[in-house]
């Protein structure tokens, strides 16, 4: 077992990079600007990403089990869509149905289940590949959205409605500006929050992992396999429309461009932050660094004053940066391996090399 | 647990056939209570059938099965499961991302009162388990992180917690270092005494003899006898394994006098050294070792798929030192891989292309363009030559038989016009028909003065096809039986190959 | 016999599919829509085919290479911007507006500069693959960030109108009546069309595609070839890139933004298997000329421009689902040899003697 020794190091520095770079890239940002770290800003960190984090919670979960699904920002759309249509009067360009917002949030959650459900029988039961699938739904329920929209953005909705997305739980006074906590940044806390307790501290959520990590020995575990894929969509489905709701919620309307372009990026944050596209590695906690991360970097380069089409560079570079340093992770473990399987051996000592092609 | 010694497994007059295949003929087979149970027979010998059945993944046509004493009426994967019968395959099938505690546990992992998931339980449960089993693994750890040795003991301790009485090792000590094989066969000895048994599989008779109580030979699908391994010695299971058969195919020598393949002084560490040997223009030389013998490292290494080593290489009397199978063509040497699936074709292209993979170069024009006419006479004249049975040279390959596919594989090898030809276990996996088809080919291009260095477990052919065999154990060539010297007996290769100059002293 | 002529027709089918589905789209639309099949509407057909057309062969050969380029769609948007910034005169950033970097470079030297930047993006995709052994997913994922961010800083998310005449040929100019866009596009998939089929380069592919270590074993270099594709790659984003920006006389921001997506749907309709080592170019040409005609159709229908999307989508998918199906049965109809699952001795072998 002391083999495993330096490796173990090796692997729990890379397994935790998020958080150094969530440090480092806070650290900087103080350093850089003194108003980085005034109340107002720190605040405003988790808000603003608040939607994102929900579409980043969504990947985590198909992530988990070996699968993605690019359709989520148009889920995040749509739902929003449906949302806002119940909700006004037909002048304002809705169907005029005005229901009780509650009764709203809770059908656009069943519309995300749905969808969600759709896409994982699609991918279980008939057999198409998972990322075209999720490329096809992207365009059908994007187009859905145009669709259903009266072409033009939804605004001004009931405040039960916009709770969740624009609400304020607390606002504290200092000198130097306000620090307000918003119920969007609560609630996006509270659900990596369960996110993580669901897939750390439930059988359904260990599971996950064993499919990800091998869908033939989870199968041979007795694990439903499809099953538990087809309710990660679901879940990745709900989180979606959640992400609808806190968006629309925040800018108190809906059109039908929200969302679009994101997953790109939502990909990006849940990979950086430790979770693997074939499955069974990664955390939720560590999908938040991601957020968090991309928050930071967000608030802190517009804080300096830096264009706003700058963050998708550095969020690309820091990208590939993590994804070299795990591919030279891979190579050092494996040289590793390999000299000390070499180091056992009494065969061929003439030849002194070590390293082995 | 009932006592040790009564039978726990009985199976009787087990028959098994596949079309033109007798794969099993009436096998009686049969395991005791705590016993660890060797089943040695070269490839082919209808080990893998008989553990088929076993597991209720293939069906007898006729015979019985019964487990403690009751018989089984129906073989499935499950009922066997059920009956307490596990497999551990040589590649271990974990949930490798995943930590020791929860591949043991997995699906059925302690909770706490709020029915949530207790890792502190998980792991203290987990270890009892391992504890009680007196296997030391740090159950916080990924299964990735584990040697091989340890993962087949995790595999064994998991089969053992699903309440295997009876668990099939197959080759678990291929990929092992003798440390690790030590750790394993004490663990494995120490869950015999628990009254566990085991059906150990290898081609190591060393081990064999060093584990087990009993072993079984089968041969050409029988089982020829079973013996207490008290009552037995290497030579005498050897002469059981080869029979008293005569091999049916003896080729005619065609080798020069000239001398085109030369190695001298090879070392490579962890892999071979001090390989010296030489090749002559139309000489067939057999290359024969266990897993681990260095033997895999040498073909490899040969066609440029590894790193050489030290020492020189020479061929045609020019230095040979290859970095890809590209220079190994173009320094003459062609290298047919035991496994042509991964390393052979291109499944999902037709036969034409996959036979000009080689000589491309040979193939275009001036800007690159690939010429129509004399590709599709290279493929032609290959497709007769060989007797490649297929529709047509636009077939997928993965359509072709075994037999056929390893034709294409020879002839893509053939276009590059080598010199020397390196053949990687060319007969496995395929048809007897096909099977004389490829001595043929080795034949006739042997006849055509290419020097031919023939890899095979598959002694019986060797001597038919080889002018001289070489035995490599433990990195170096330890043996040479020649046609001349007319001291080419299967029994002698065998005890050789399991590096056994000493038993036969002995 | 009769399962086998029943096999080597629904073998035909599958391989040939896409043209099957194709014909009766053109029947379906021909009689039933009015003008459908007037040269003016197939020359609009043609046209809107042409930017997608162009990076389809692009993606073609990556998924060919068991591959896929996310980043393409990236390639187009930064090449349109740095071309229009290298050409425009300078003026001051307004709201809408954005003009160049002022140096006014003349358009011949532009088209290669932007053609060289293209490949080069590519050739850094493919050596972080092949060199680095970085997840080819996650790099050109990352390079799409990277290359839309990049744009967007360099345009400052402004358009940029007014590119020159002679930069705007490819994309807008006509020869004897006919689109260059369309000339163009069809002589690239003809001479991809050949390469693919009829050269070295094109056999390489399939083969590193199909199985890299058998290729790796037949004495080719997967590493060479791979970057290659994804230079050939990069090389034909910057081409539509270039196309797309003198269609429109102006960068506009979010140029090309979503069209990966449409494209790699059009491959994969076309034939071009996700899982490496199939499908022809010629069978991509029809993916996105049946994606062209869909469309058009759609307009022509006169469904209601807000649900031409997911009309399209919902093709896409009913076509995926098909293929999946396609799929499933060939592999069910594959390799002949019996599969074992338990890894002891995976072969019958008959013994010899």
């Amino acid at each position: 077992m002391t083999r495993t020794g330096p490796n173990r190091l090796v692997s729990l520095m890379v397994d935790n990079l998020i958080w150094l770079f969530v440090i480092s890239a806070f650290i900087a940002f103080s350093l850089l600007s003194d108003r980085f770290l005034s109340p107002y800003n720190l605040g405003n960190i988790l808000l603003r990403s608040a939607a994102f984090g929900m579409l980043v919670l969504s990947q985590a979960y198909t992530f988990i089990t070996g699968n993605f699904d690019l359709s989520v920002e148009s889920s995040l759309g749509l739902t929003a869509m449906f949302a806002a249509l119940m909700l006004v009067t037909s002048e304002a360009g809705g169907w005029g149905w005005q229901l009780n917002p509650i009764l709203v949030i809770v059908l656009m959650l069943v519309l995300g289940g749905a969808i969600g459900l759709f896409n994982g029988v699609l991918i279980t039961k008939v057999g198409v590949n998972n990322l075209l699938v999720t490329i096809a739904m992207l365009f059908v329920l994007r187009g859905a959205t145009y669709g259903i929209s009266p072409g033009t953005s939804i605004s001004f909705f009931p405040k039960e409605f916009t709770w969740l997305g624009g609400g304020t739980l607390a606002r504290v006074v200092t000198d130097n500006g306000n620090f307000v906590l918003s119920v969007a940044g609560i609630f996006v806390i509270l659900a990596f929050l369960v996110g993580h307790i669901h897939t750390r501290y439930t059988q359904f959520g260990r599971n996950m992992y064993a499919v990800g990590a091998d869908a033939d020995a989870a199968r041979a575990a007795g694990i439903n396999v499809d099953r538990v894929v087809i309710i990660v969509y679901i879940i990745a489905g709900v989180c979606a429309a959640f992400a609808g709701l806190l968006q629309a919620g925040r800018l108190n309307a809906a059109t039908p461009t929200m969302g679009a372009n994101l997953i790109f990026a939502v990909h990006g944050a849940a990979i950086i932050g430790g979770m693997s596209i074939y499955g069974g590695r990664g955390n939720i906690i560590g999908a938040f660094g991601g957020v968090l991360l991309w928050s930071i970097l967000d608030t802190g380069l517009n804080i300096m004053g830096v264009s706003p089409f700058w963050i998708d560079v550095s969020r690309g570079l820091l990208l590939l940066f993590a994804v070299l340093l795990d591919a030279l992770r891979v190579r050092y473990q494996r040289n590793v391996q390999l000299r000390m399987s070499l180091e056992d051996t009494t065969i061929g000592l003439a030849d002194k090399a070590h390293g082995d092609g | 647990m009932g006592r040790k010694d009564e039978i726990l497994l009985d199976m009787r007059g087990i028959s098994k056939s596949y079309p033109g295949v007798q794969a099993l003929a009436e096998a009686d087979f049969s395991v005791r209570r705590g016993e660890i149970h060797g089943v040695v027979g070269k490839n082919g010998a209808g080990k893998s059938t008989l553990m088929g059945v076993l597991m209720g993944i293939r069906q007898a046509d006729s015979g019985s099965i019964a487990i403690d004493g009751s018989a089984l009426r129906h073989a499935s994967p499950q009922t066997m499961l059920d009956a307490g019968i596990s497999y551990v395959p040589q590649h271990i099938n974990l949930l490798n991302t995943l930590t020791v505690a929860e591949n043991i546990l997995v699906g059925n992992l302690p909770k706490n009162r709020f029915g949530l998931v207790d890792w502190k339980a998980v792991n203290d449960d987990s270890a009892a388990r391992l504890k009680r089993l007196g296997l030391k693994l740090d159950v916080r750890q990924p299964v990735e992180g584990l040697s091989v040795a340890e993962r087949t003991m995790l595999a064994i301790a998991k089969a053992l917690f699903n309440k295997a009485r009876l668990i099939i090792l197959d080759e678990p000590t291929a990929a092992l270092s003798r440390v690790d094989i030590d750790l394993l066969f004490s663990f494995v000895r120490a869950q015999r005494e628990q009254g566990v048994a085991f059906i150990y599989i290898s081609h190591h008779l060393e081990e064999v003899f060093e584990i087990c109580d009993r072993v079984t030979v089968m041969r050409d699908g029988r089982i020829v006898g079973t013996r207490e391994i008290s009552e037995i010695d290497v030579p005498d299971l050897i002469h059981m394994m080869v029979g008293g058969g005569v091999q049916e195919y003896q080729r005619e020598t065609t080798a020069g006098t000239e001398t085109v393949f030369e190695a001298k002084s090879l070392s490579r560490r962890g892999a071979y050294e001090q390989i010296n040997f030489a090749l002559r223009r139309g000489e067939v030389v057999g290359l024969s070792g266990l897993q681990g013998s260095g033997v895999d490292e040498l073909a490899q290494a040969l066609f440029g798929l590894e790193r050489l080593g030290v020492g020189e290489v020479l061929v045609d009397g020019g230095v040979f030192d290859p970095d890809s199978p590209r220079d190994a063509f173009d320094g003459g040497v062609a290298y047919l891989p035991q496994d042509r699936h991964r390393f052979g074709l291109i499944q999902l292209r037709p036969v034409r292309e996959n036979v000009t993979y080689s000589v491309l170069d040979r193939l275009v024009s001036r800007l690159g363009v690939l010429m129509r006419k004399p590709e599709q006479q290279i493929t032609e004249t290959y497709i007769d030559k060989l007797g490649i049975v297929t529709p047509g040279a636009e077939q997928r390959t993965m359509l072709l038989s075994g037999g056929n596919q390893q034709k294409v594989v020879f002839a893509k090898l053939a276009a590059t016009q080598p010199k020397v030809l390196i053949l990687h276990e060319p007969t496995q996996g395929v048809d007897v028909q096909a099977k004389v088809d490829i001595f043929n080919i080795i034949n006739d291009l042997a006849s055509q003065g290419v020097a031919l260095l023939v890899i095979s477990s598959e002694v019986r052919e060797l001597i038919g096809l080889c002018d001289r065999i070489l035995v490599m154990y433990q990195g170096r060539v330890t043996d040479e039986f020649t046609r001349a010297a007319d001291n080419m007996k299967p029994e002698d290769i065998l005890l050789a190959i399991e590096g056994g100059s000493g038993y036969a002293k002995a | 016999m009769q399962r086998l002529d029943r096999h080597h027709l629904l073998e035909f089918l599958s391989r040939h599919f896409i043209w099957v589905v194709l014909i009766a789209t053109v029947l379906v639309f021909g009689l039933t829509i009015d003008g459908y099949l007037r040269i003016s509407n197939i020359t609009n057909i043609l046209i809107t085919g042409s930017v997608l057309g162009v990076m389809v062969i692009g993606q073609a050969l990556c998924l060919m290479a068991r591959k896929l380029d996310l980043s393409a769609e990236g390639t187009v948007s930064l090449v349109a911007v740095t071309a229009a910034w290298l050409m425009l005169p300078y003026r001051e950033t307004d709201l809408a507006q954005a003009g160049g970097l002022g140096i006014e470079l003349d358009p011949l030297i532009v088209i290669p500069l932007i053609l060289l930047l293209g490949t080069v993006i590519g050739f850094v995709n493919g050596f972080m693959i092949m060199k680095l052994n970085m997840n080819f997913f996650i790099v050109t994922l990352a390079m799409q960030l990277v290359l839309r961010g990049l744009a967007l800083a360099i345009s400052s998310g402004a358009i940029m109108p007014g590119t020159p005449a002679a930069f705007n040929w490819l994309g807008g100019g006509r020869v004897a009546g006919i689109p260059v866009s369309v000339i163009a596009t069809i002589g690239l998939y003809a001479v991809f069309g050949f390469v693919m089929s009829r050269m070295q380069f094109g056999r390489k592919v399939y083969a590193v595609g199909g199985n890299e270590d058998a290729a790796r074993a037949s004495g080719f270099s997967p590493a060479r070839t791979v970057i290659l594709v994804y230079m050939v790659s990069g090389f034909l984003a910057a081409l539509a890139g270039w196309m797309l920006l003198g269609r429109l006389e102006a960068s506009v921001p979010n140029l090309g933004v979503g069209i990966t997506l449409n494209v790699v749907a059009a491959a994969v309709i076309g034939g071009v298997s996700l899982k490496g080592g199939e499908g022809s170019i010629i069978g991509a040409f029809a993916g996105v000329l049946f994606l062209a005609m869909v469309n058009n159709a759609l307009n022509l229908m006169n469904v209601d421009p807000l649900w031409v999307n997911a009309v399209r989508g919902l093709i896409i998918l009913v076509a995926l689902v098909i293929d999946a199906q396609k799929s499933r049965y060939r592999g069910r109809a594959g390799p002949a040899e019996p599969k074992v699952t338990t890894g002891a001795e995976p072969n019958q072998k008959p013994a010899l003697s």
